[in-house]
């Protein structure tokens, strides 16, 4: 879908058993049955342009929200929505999974976790009771790679003020208590064992750990160790400095009158105190490193997952636009190059698409896709092919237009979507963009051309600098791979093997 | 186990509100608790008004205009699913949802998804068990290019040998990565596999890469002849248009597209087996063990499926269900649990998917599963249990029918499955009427250890100790 990058972006359904087509994401039969790879004619792409197409854009504006800073520095972003009766709540608060001391990885994300696992006045349980019966959500989360934590609340419009009496209770008052840490523990425990089975979290491990080198970006996952080593005192030396309102963002959508909810969070949250932080700045690193390939040991894999990427830009940055336009041309979605040559005419894969992650640090680039191990090679020849592709020839006109129709036209469907409208206010308010600027955007949009895709593409897509991740059964691959590059392999948990 | 989590999702768990009356324009107050109401007959939704018709040629239409935002979806769902497979061609009617994306006379290969996104919309197609459906959602003025895409596949699909080598491929790949290429890949098949004995919910609906291999043209012109008529079809329009208007546009372009004999029906129902079954999957994939185990319990749409539902919210969906306090918070038996019904238009079934701690022999947490099931059984559930549950099904809901799309793929679904597209509005009735009851009934009836299939995957490496220590 062509939805705003480097912020969440919606992705169409994910539903039913098996599916057309399926956004990379979160979302052996022994290897002796094998598809046929040889000798299959190639099935080209082909436009008729006889649908009746709309020339017409419709434009839409996205409704503003009203803005409030409170006392205490909390900032409100609040945008009504009277559709249904229901409410949301979305908390985002500095700095996040970027301020976890080095020796302690995943500390934000313990905290955040065990949030709901006691406060002052309310155990676990009870917690979990009261959500539950008012049919609510609650839930906090700090994600690696993310500036902030994320408390996150929503239920029936008529509990709000019963909603936002646990949201702040468990974000101001966490007890993080002894026993409730233990069995946190153990799950963590757990469930970093079983994403360890996971392809693209450990192509998304790996492709963070050769791209950030010694940041606290380049974390994916806590370690055994820090899981381990975590204490009660940890937590709350990590709550007590960094949730604080000034370093909070609370964006309301949903059924209430303004007013009357500004008065309910003053009611919930105006008590809430703490010195505010500044905001973390990264400092400009040093240049690209030279291409190479990192091979991710994982025996028994019928597919090989392959991820191509770069360093690019900060989310405030101006080349931002240039970027969303390149990367809308090259694996924006199931029109664009990447979904149609290695799936469509070379039959390689279920998907392939490209995206752009931006922050207040310079994120990142990366085309990926999940081919069956024997064309390994064949698919690494089609992503260069396509890199070359848009680094040399400037793209043509239409596709041009496509491109910019695709993400300007968009804006109508996420007026049904408040969720997506709250979340590009709390991307203007946090990265401290201008307030028209969703206004704007399809004009700065629109004015990117191809000699501005060209550009984008020679900065952010340079084979010479591309960090290609690939995790696959080494004793089927690892030659075919030596082709591309260096190769230099590790194991799951990213040891090197010899 | 993520696909089945998701195709239930959209039924089971969304079955859910849509009591008729008008939207309360509320404000947010803090009011004081009241005690003793039943929370989920405190929400009202507004009554979705539609006009529901039937073409010459058969095809069912549903209008529902909706003018709160400038978008429409349309759904067009198909009376076939994999349940309509014989043995020797399983995974068919998935890889015939690719073959619509193909061509047709008046669009190419690959071209509907480039008019669809780059006219700013979205789209997707998916296949279970009872029913394909294809959907696109669209700003409002594109309202022509979504009908003329779907009814020129209905009528005209174009399908060639390149095409279909092409698109098994893909097929293959999205077993590859959903599966083969997954812990607990299998699993997932074999639990079904195992608990069905009716071929049609036996086997996968992804298929077998034998049978795919297989698959030749003349299987797919068929099954267009046969499956891909108007008459066996449910289209729905959601959005911001005027229904005479589109009702006009609908007739255009789908009026000419001949209707085509009624497709055979297959029998859905599978008899309750006695006796439990078991198999142990050893899994080069998976780094921690995870039981798997299934209940049959009646189809879709009845009182009994309804009370399942809820049973499954009250055993295991949110952290206040007795599995996640009882067996992953005290007694920490379990890192993991899940448990969900499903809805389908045959025999459904009840899942529970748990990952034991480590350290914790898988033994000891299907004992625990056992004494939780057992508790249920003997002391049934509490009238505040059934209420929590009816009200987080409820909530669920409320969020599908915001959204278009999901409005007109659920009325597709209550169309083709259960032939009631009103249940859009009727089934929070239908949640809200269970009773304590009729719930404890139904989990003495169906949560029988002895008609129950367990599936229980270890990492391979445990294949060598496990045969050992059964010396």
């Amino acid at each position: 879908m062509a939805g705003r990058s480097g912020g969440s972006s919606r992705s169409l359904l994910r539903i039913g058993l098996v599916v057309l087509i399926f956004g990379l994401a979160a979302m052996p039969q022994s290897a002796k049955a094998q598809a046929q790879d040889k000798g299959t004619a190639l099935s080209q792409v082909q436009r008729l342009n006889r649908a009746p197409v709309n020339k017409e854009i419709l434009r839409v504006q996205l409704p503003r929200p009203t803005v409030v800073k409170l006392k205490n520095g909390l900032t409100l972003v609040m945008e009504e929505d009277h559709k249904l009766p229901t409410v949301d709540f979305t908390m985002w608060i500095r700095p996040g999974q970027l301020a976890d001391p080095a020796e302690l990885p995943g500390l934000s994300s313990f905290t955040a976790g065990m949030l709901r696992e006691g406060t002052e006045k309310r155990s676990s349980e009870q917690i979990a009771n009261e959500v539950d019966s008012l049919g609510a959500t609650l839930e906090a989360s700090s994600r690696f790679g993310s500036s902030y934590t994320t408390v996150t609340a929503s239920g029936l419009a008529m509990d709000a003020g019963k909603i936002l009496d646990l949201m702040s209770d468990v974000t101001l008052h966490p007890k993080f208590p002894d026993d409730e840490l233990a069995k946190f523990k153990q799950n963590e425990g757990a469930s970093l064992e079983q994403r360890l089975s996971n392809p693209q979290f450990l192509a998304t491990k790996e492709f963070k750990q050769v791209l950030y080198g010694d940041t606290p970006m380049a974390i994916a996952a806590p370690t055994k160790e820090s899981i381990a080593k975590v204490t009660e005192g940890d937590l709350k030396k990590f709550h007590g400095s960094h949730y604080v309102p000034g370093n909070a963002i609370l964006g309301v959508t949903g059924d209430f009158n303004s007013a009357e909810m500004q008065g309910l969070i003053e009611k919930y949250f105006g008590a809430w105190t703490g010195k505010e932080e500044q905001q973390e700045k990264f400092p400009e690193e040093a240049g690209a490193q030279p291409t190479k390939i990192t091979l991710v040991d994982r025996p028994g894999s019928v597919q090989t997952f392959i991820i191509g990427g770069d360093r690019t830009i900060r989310r405030t940055d101006p080349e931002y636009y240039g970027l969303a336009v390149m990367n809308q041309v090259v694996g924006g979605g199931p029109q664009a190059r990447l979904f149609l040559d290695l799936r469509e005419e070379h039959s390689l894969t279920y998907g392939a698409y490209s995206r752009i992650s931006t922050e207040i640090y310079r994120g990142d680039w990366q085309a990926l896709s999940p081919v069956r191990t024997p064309v390994t090679g064949e698919a690494m020849d089609r992503f260069i092919y396509e890199f070359k592709k848009i680094n040399n020839e400037p793209t043509p006109q239409g596709e041009m237009d496509d491109a910019h129709r695709a993400i300007i036209a968009n804006f109508a469907l996420s007026l049904e979507q408040p969720s997506q409208i709250l979340n590009d206010w709390l991307t203007v308010q946090y990265y401290g963009l201008p307030v028209d600027y969703w206004d704007k955007y399809p004009d700065k949009i629109a004015a990117i051309d191809a000699a501005g895709v060209q550009a984008s593409a020679k900065k952010f897509v340079d084979l010479d600098h591309i960090q290609w991740i690939c995790v696959g059964d080494r004793k089927q691959i690892e030659d075919v791979l030596k082709k591309y590059g260096p190769v230099s392999v590790v194991d799951v948990t990213g040891k090197v093997e010899d | 186990m993520i696909a089945r989590w998701k195709r239930i999702a959209l039924l089971g768990a969304t079955l859910g509100t849509a009591l008729g009356l008008a939207l309360t324009g509320g404000r947010a107050v803090d009011a004081a608790p009241d005690q003793g109401q039943n929370s989920s007959a405190r929400i009202k939704l507004p009554k979705l008004e539609f006009r529901d018709l039937k073409l010459e040629n058969g095809l069912r239409v549903i209008l529902v205009p909706d003018h709160s935002a400038p978008v429409y979806a349309i759904d067009v769902c198909y009376n076939v699913g994999s349940r309509n497979e014989r043995p020797g061609r399983t995974g068919f009617a998935h890889l015939f949802e690719h073959m619509m994306f193909q061509g047709s006379e008046n669009v190419g290969k690959g071209e509907h998804f480039i008019q669809v996104y780059n006219n700013g919309g979205g789209m997707n197609g998916t296949t279970n068990e009872d029913r394909t459906t294809y959907f696109e959602e669209l700003p409002k003025n594109q309202l022509e290019l979504g009908l003329f895409l779907e009814a020129d596949r209905m009528r005209s699909l174009n399908v060639t040998q390149a095409n279909l080598d092409n698109q098994r491929n893909a097929v293959q790949e999205e077993r590859r990565q959903g599966i083969d290429n997954q812990a607990y890949g299998r699993a997932q098949l074999d639990l079904d596999n195992l608990s069905y004995d009716n071929f049609a919910y036996k086997h996968s609906t992804i298929g077998s890469m034998t049978d795919l291999n297989a698959a030749t043209i003349d299987d797919v012109k068929d099954f267009f002849r046969i499956y891909y008529a108007p008459n066996n079809a449910v289209l729905t329009l959601v959005g911001d248009f005027d229904a005479d208007e589109a009702l006009a546009k609908v007739k255009k372009y789908f009026g000419a597209i001949p209707s085509q004999p009624t497709p055979p029906k297959v029998g859905l129902a599978d008899e309750a087996h006695y006796g439990e079954r078991r198999e142990i999957i050893y899994d080069p994939l998976a780094r921690l063990p995870e039981i798997d185990i299934a209940y049959h319990i009646p189809p879709g749409n009845t009182p009994d499926n309804y009370a399942a539902q809820q049973l499954a919210v009250i055993l295991g969906q949110g952290e206040s269900s007795r599995f996640y306090q009882h067996l992953v918070k005290d007694k920490q038996l379990a890192s993991k649990v899940q448990v969900q019904g499903d809805t389908r238009i045959g025999t459904s079934q009840l899942y529970i998917s748990a990952t034991p701690r480590p350290g914790v022999k898988m033994e000891d947490l299907e004992k625990g599963i056992d004494e939780e099931i057992g508790a249920l059984l003997k002391a049934g559930i509490t009238p505040a249990e059934l209420d929590k549950a009816k009200v987080q099904i409820l909530r669920e809901f409320i969020e599908r029918r915001r959204s278009a799309l999901y409005t007109a793929i659920l009325i597709g679904n209550y169309t083709v499955y259960f032939d009631d597209p009103n249940l859009i509005n009727t089934i929070v009735e239908k949640e809200n009427a269970v009773t304590v009851e009729e719930a404890n009934a139904v989990a003495r009836k169906y949560l029988a250890r002895d008609q129950r299939t367990v599936v229980v995957t270890y990492p391979a490496s445990e294949e060598k100790a496990a045969a050992q220590g059964a010396q």
